[in-house]
């Protein structure tokens, strides 16, 4: 029983050793982002901010454009949800319920997408989004999005639509329900978790995504909190740190509060969708 | 099903799989078919056939980057199982604080790379003096002190070990949730026979975890070799090219030297490498699994 004892012990320890190093550098940038220009220059490092200093804040927000780029991440995030699962919720529907001649080699199709590097679709991607003129617009963030996130969608909402049983769709059909009115007053409801876990999914990864927004978004009017950010830092990153910090800390902040909320979500999403 | 109602089916899927078809499908087949000329975007195409690949074999820098990438994957993969894992059996040992601990050890997968790549350039930074080199002075090791994403011998492993931070959570939650999912009683059968602690790892909870371990290994290995954010952000593949990875090399090529066609090639490289790695260990894995039984 001591020996019992001691283990759990060590257990504990070692969580909270792993703890540390799990969460140290995001506790550190915000505590570097509180410390005044005089701690920064003068104080260690690792030393705790004497106050509550909101300097940088301001001046990150005063000297930059991450106003501007907070509006993009956002717009961009809503508009490839939105068309995410407009598009890909009807086709699961259409693949596992409908049943239509050619579904499963449909959902074999849109499979292989997952297995696609994004790197190989970059320069045509390119091409087209210049000859069509929607570079530097939000559409050549959510074309590409929403492309490579149907695979994802597609399969999570048809995994679950498996488990609806039919006879519930057969007896709205002898009620007199058409296909269209099934699906959206019985099937897309019933869903309602797969939706939010697609929605939390698809948000973490367009809010942070960076080989798109670096590529076809070059005008500074258009950048997301990524690339604006890392535009701010290598313009800032030199001179004034604190503001450096403070940037660094409004990039994560809304997926922070997202995910304080959204946690298990989030958590049992990432595992469904990794091991697909 | 009536013909109509198939046709109706059809409505249903259309939307997406043009959007998909033409975004996903036929840049790939563009691609391929710029790969095989040389092309800078403005001038003529050059139909040099497999030219471009027969390069890369001879172009010292894709070789590195290749070389490194290996690196990156095979050393990747291991610290993010080993920590994943670790973590895993930390919560597994844990009744007290178990979601408040998993819910934080997750937080760095829920924040963009290009934050934590930051956060990191600051505390290994020399010049102001970040976190690293202050705690190596302070533990009387002055000398050791430096720019260690300066320097060529160490910015590669860096990398590989920040894109593990970023990412080795996501192994933790899905060796815990398969854990997790094990038959209480076969653990119980066990206890009973007398099996201890690690016993219990070793032959209940290791082997019926053994698939989704496969599976984890299949992810880790296939999206460390297209692996691109950290390498670009923290180090920008230098010093030199002792960090290029092979899709940081494809992205200047085509990029910055606006190579279109050996860009391309090397993209095309890239996707094939990829769905290779998978099918590989798909087979080895499925023929390892039929030997056991």
């Amino acid at each position: 029983m001591r020996w019992s004892r001691i283990l759990r012990a060590i257990a504990y320890l070692a969580v909270g050793i792993m703890l540390v190093i799990q969460l140290y550098p995001i506790v550190w940038v915000a505590a570097a982002s509180l410390k005044t220009p005089e701690e920064l220059s003068n104080g260690a490092p690792f030393a705790m901010p004497a106050g509550f200093y909101i300097g940088n804040y301001i001046g990150a927000f005063s000297q930059s454009n991450l106003l501007r780029y907070l509006l993009n991440s956002t717009v961009v995030a809503v508009l490839t949800i939105i068309i995410t699962i407009g598009l890909g919720a009807p086709a699961a529907y259409a693949i596992e319920k409908l049943r239509f001649p050619g579904a499963k080699l449909v959902l074999g199709y849109f499979l292989l997408g997952i297995m696609i590097p994004i790197f190989v679709t970059l320069l045509p991607m390119f091409q087209m989004f210049n000859a069509a003129g929607l570079r530097n617009t939000y559409w050549a963030l959510v074309l590409p999005q929403v492309a490579f996130g149907l695979p994802l969608c597609i399969y999570l909402y048809t995994g679950f639509m498996r488990q609806v049983p039919d006879a519930l769709l057969e007896a709205a059909t002898i009620d007199g329900a058409g296909d269209l009115r099934i699906f959206l007053t019985i099937v897309f409801p019933l869903c309602g978790n797969v939706t939010v876990t697609i929605v939390t999914l698809s948000f973490l990864s367009v809010w942070n995504e960076f080989v798109f927004a670096n590529t076809f978004m070059t005008a500074a009017s258009m950048k997301t909190l990524p690339i604006g950010l890392n535009d701010f830092v290598g313009a800032y990153g030199k001179t004034d740190f604190g503001l450096t910090y403070a940037a660094i800390m409004v990039s994560i902040l809304p997926t922070l509060i997202l995910y304080f909320f959204l946690n298990k979500r989030v958590i049992s999403g990432v595992a469904a969708g990794a091991t697909k | 099903m009536s013909r109509s109602r198939s046709a109706s089916a059809w409505l249903y899927v259309l939307p997406a799989l043009i959007l998909f078809t033409l975004l996903v499908i036929v840049p790939i087949i563009w691609s391929l078919s710029f790969s095989v000329f040389k092309w800078n975007g403005i001038g003529a195409k050059v139909f040099i056939g497999i030219g471009n690949y027969v390069r890369m074999w001879n172009d010292g820098l894709f070789r590195r980057a290749f070389v490194n990438n290996l690196i990156f994957a095979g050393l990747g993969t291991v610290v993010q199982v080993v920590l994943g894992m670790g973590m895993a059996i930390l919560l597994m040992s844990i009744t007290r604080f178990r979601d408040f601990v998993k819910v934080a050890y997750f937080i760095p997968c829920v924040i963009s790379s290009v934050a934590i790549c930051q956060i990191f350039a600051k505390l290994f930074a020399l010049n102001p003096e970040g976190v690293f080199n202050a705690l190596l002075g302070a533990a009387g090791l002055a000398a050791w002190k430096g720019a260690p994403l300066s320097d060529p011998h160490l910015a590669l492993v860096i990398v590989t070990l920040v894109d593990a931070y970023k990412f080795c959570a996501i192994y933790m939650v899905i060796y815990f949730s398969a854990f997790m999912g094990i038959d209480a009683q076969l653990l119980e059968a066990a206890e009973l026979d007398g099996a201890n602690w690690w016993q219990r790892y070793v032959h209940v909870r290791f082997p019926m975890i053994r698939t989704v371990f496969l599976i984890s290994l299949v992810v880790l290995i296939s999206g460390t070799l297209k692996g691109f954010d950290v390498s670009y952000i923290l180090t920008g593949g230098g010093p030199g090219a002792s960090s290029e990875l092979v899709s940081t090399y494809m992205y200047k090529t085509i990029f910055n030297s606006l190579n279109f066609g050996y860009g391309s090639a090397i993209a095309v490289f890239l996707a094939v490498e990829c769905l290779l790695a998978v099918a590989i260990m798909q087979r080895l894995f499925r023929s390892s699994g039929q030997e056991r039984m």
